[in-house]
């Protein structure tokens, strides 16, 4: 052991002496970060490319083909303000983070949760977005019910897809409420539009768009998140100047109320259903 | 004889019938069972629209994202086969040389790529390999400064100036998986030819290349149509892997439209259809060559 760490400790001394002509000055360091920062290459190039998947209805294809939806109205923003043109990279979603580290864009604009293991890999900027859960009720059977402590009641019955997070949600929000728990995501929607459950609870714009496809049985309580998500701006490790660049404009986008404002457009309306064929 | 052959076809007969009612049947039990077991409405008419969209500036049909993906899966699979053959027709020589440098090399390309599923290679390939290898090409700095000439010619080669990186990636990784495969029946064509006609050609004096080129190739080429259909036909249905390293062609842009318009079992049905029609009509070419190819070699 004592031999191991003389060594260690001796090879540790020689890289130190060896590499000292090499290592940068607090000055060049800064110099090589910002000129090596994703912003230089974004202005350079007079081009942001923004890498992003397609989900309804964070982005997708109208009929004329092109993506129109949440994070494209965002990611345009964001060149238009950075003053640069803007170009959309559609990349599978299981491959979306590697593509980024290999260097395929610049940023996910993908509407993309923050979470500790995926932050292990890339860098998050501060949220742009919260995804969250929401309600579908059915109007017959749950229409008379206050909102929210009516819900709470084991006279009111919820459905949900097993192993899912709304199923977890509901007990924690509904304690008293009695829920029904199926395999399948169609059947949990078919239970309430039948009249055997009273409500359902999914992610947004799910609960807009299932009311808008069932407009005559359900209804919307409450357009109101139940519960929260993050989702921020994907950037790769190593580049402050990113973080710092995208976390601003978001920061201002919130505070000036242009990113609610899209949201509510996408998510609470249906405003946008014209433009894509979506199934009705 | 001819007794004979008509009761052992009557017994064919037979038994061809029964198989084939049995298959009727089974056909429709699973189109019923899907019909009644299955509530699902079909909708096929919102497909046009994906096709083919109306272009209110232009005043004008252009082609929306189906037939662009269509397009792409073309040029992908025309500049695979291209590059493959060639991959494959010297890589193929040097499985046979005499030199062990050639024959090692081919040997190790031909193992490491048959030996490796096909989706795990297109990972590996674009992650680590074209992703450092195909910005090196200057493609995105050729598509700035480039006459508009060139761009045109480009453009009817490669597709959208924005897409070169993203087919050329896709060409890379299609060619050098489908040329190993290519590679071994090259190799097999030219090892079925009796040594004795290289032994001949030698004789009289020509080159090894002239041997190959005049003598073996000539009648290798017959023997190979049939497998290089298949690994053709092959290559067109893997095409539709590369759609995960994100290459913009017909099941990719499919997806998409899937994920927008949420018309999940239409969009695939489609994309199988069209499929099936492109690698059939390949087939259909190829047994066509074949025949010529069989007229000249008899005279």
């Amino acid at each position: 052991m004592q031999l191991l760490k003389k060594v260690f400790v001796g090879a540790v001394t020689f890289l130190g002496i060896a590499l000292a002509p090499f290592t940068a000055t607090a000055g060049d360091l800064q110099q090589q970060l910002t000129s090596e920062s994703v912003i230089e290459t974004i202005t350079k190039r007079g081009k942001m490319k923004v890498g992003m998947s397609t989900f309804v209805p964070w982005a997708m294809r109208d009929k004329q083909g092109e993506l129109i939806g949440f994070e494209i109205d965002v990611a345009k923003k964001v060149a238009a303000d950075l003053g640069v043109e803007i170009e959309f990279v559609p990349t599978a979603w299981s491959g979306i983070i590697p593509a980024l580290i290999a260097g395929n864009f610049d940023v996910i604009i993908g509407g993309m949760s923050v979470t500790p293991k995926r932050n292990m890999t890339i860098n998050f900027t501060a949220p742009y977005a919260h995804s969250g859960m929401g309600i579908v009720a059915n109007k017959e059977l749950a229409g008379d019910l206050a909102w929210p402590d009516g819900y709470n009641s084991s006279k009111v019955t919820f459905t949900c897809r097993r192993g899912a997070t709304s199923c977890t949600d509901t007990q924690k929000l509904f304690p008293k409420a009695k829920l029904r728990q199926f395999d399948d995501s169609s059947l949990v929607l078919q239970e309430v539009v039948n009249g055997n459950a009273h409500a359902v609870l999914t992610s947004f714009p799910k609960p807009t768009l299932w009311q808008a496809q069932n407009a005559d049985v359900l209804f919307n309580p409450t357009l109101e998140k139940l519960t929260e998500g993050n989702e921020g701006f994907g950037v790769r490790k190593g580049d402050p100047d990113a973080l710092n660049v995208f976390s601003n404009w978001i920061m201002v986008n919130t505070s000036n109320g242009w990113l609610q404002e899209r949201w509510n457009y996408w998510f609470t309306t249906m405003d946008w259903a014209d433009q894509v064929n979506l199934k009705k | 004889m001819t007794a004979k052959k008509k009761t052992k076809s009557g017994v064919t007969r037979a038994v061809d019938t029964i198989v084939i009612a049995s298959a009727v049947f089974l056909v429709a039990y699973i189109i019923y069972k899907v019909d009644t077991v299955m509530i699902y409405e079909w909708h096929w008419s919102f497909l046009w629209e994906y096709i083919l969209r109306w272009d209110e500036e232009q005043q004008a049909y252009a082609p929306n994202l189906l037939l662009k993906g269509l397009a792409t899966t073309f040029r992908l699979v025309i500049w695979s086969m291209l590059l493959a053959s060639i991959i494959g027709i010297v890589m193929g020589i040097m499985r046979t040389s005499s030199r062990i440098f050639f024959r090692t090399v081919s040997r190790l390309y031909v193992e490491f790529i048959r030996n490796m599923p096909p989706v795990v290679f297109i990972f590996v390939f674009f992650f680590f390999i074209s992703s450092q290898f195909v910005p090196l090409l200057g493609i995105d700095e050729l598509s700035v400064n480039a006459s508009p000439e060139t761009i045109a010619l480009l453009e009817i080669l490669l597709g959208p100036p924005e897409l070169f990186a993203n087919v050329i990636s896709g060409i890379l990784c299609l060619a050098l998986f489908e040329g190993a495969y290519i590679t071994e029946i090259i190799r097999a064509g030219i090892q079925s030819i009796d040594k004795g006609q290289t032994e001949a050609g030698q004789s009289i004096g020509l080159t090894r290349f002239q041997t190959l080129r005049w003598v073996i190739f000539p009648q290798a080429v017959q023997k190979v149509i049939p497998p290089l259909t298949g690994q053709f036909i092959t290559l067109i249905k893997d095409s539709s892997i590369v759609s995960l390293i994100s290459i913009q062609e017909l099941t990719f842009l499919a997806q998409e439209v899937a994920y927008s318009t949420q018309y999940v079992f239409e969009i695939w049905l489609f994309v199988a259809g069209v499929y099936f029609c492109i690698c059939y009509s390949l087939a259909l070419l190829f047994a066509k060559l074949e025949k010529r190819s069989q007229r000249i070699y008899q005279g």
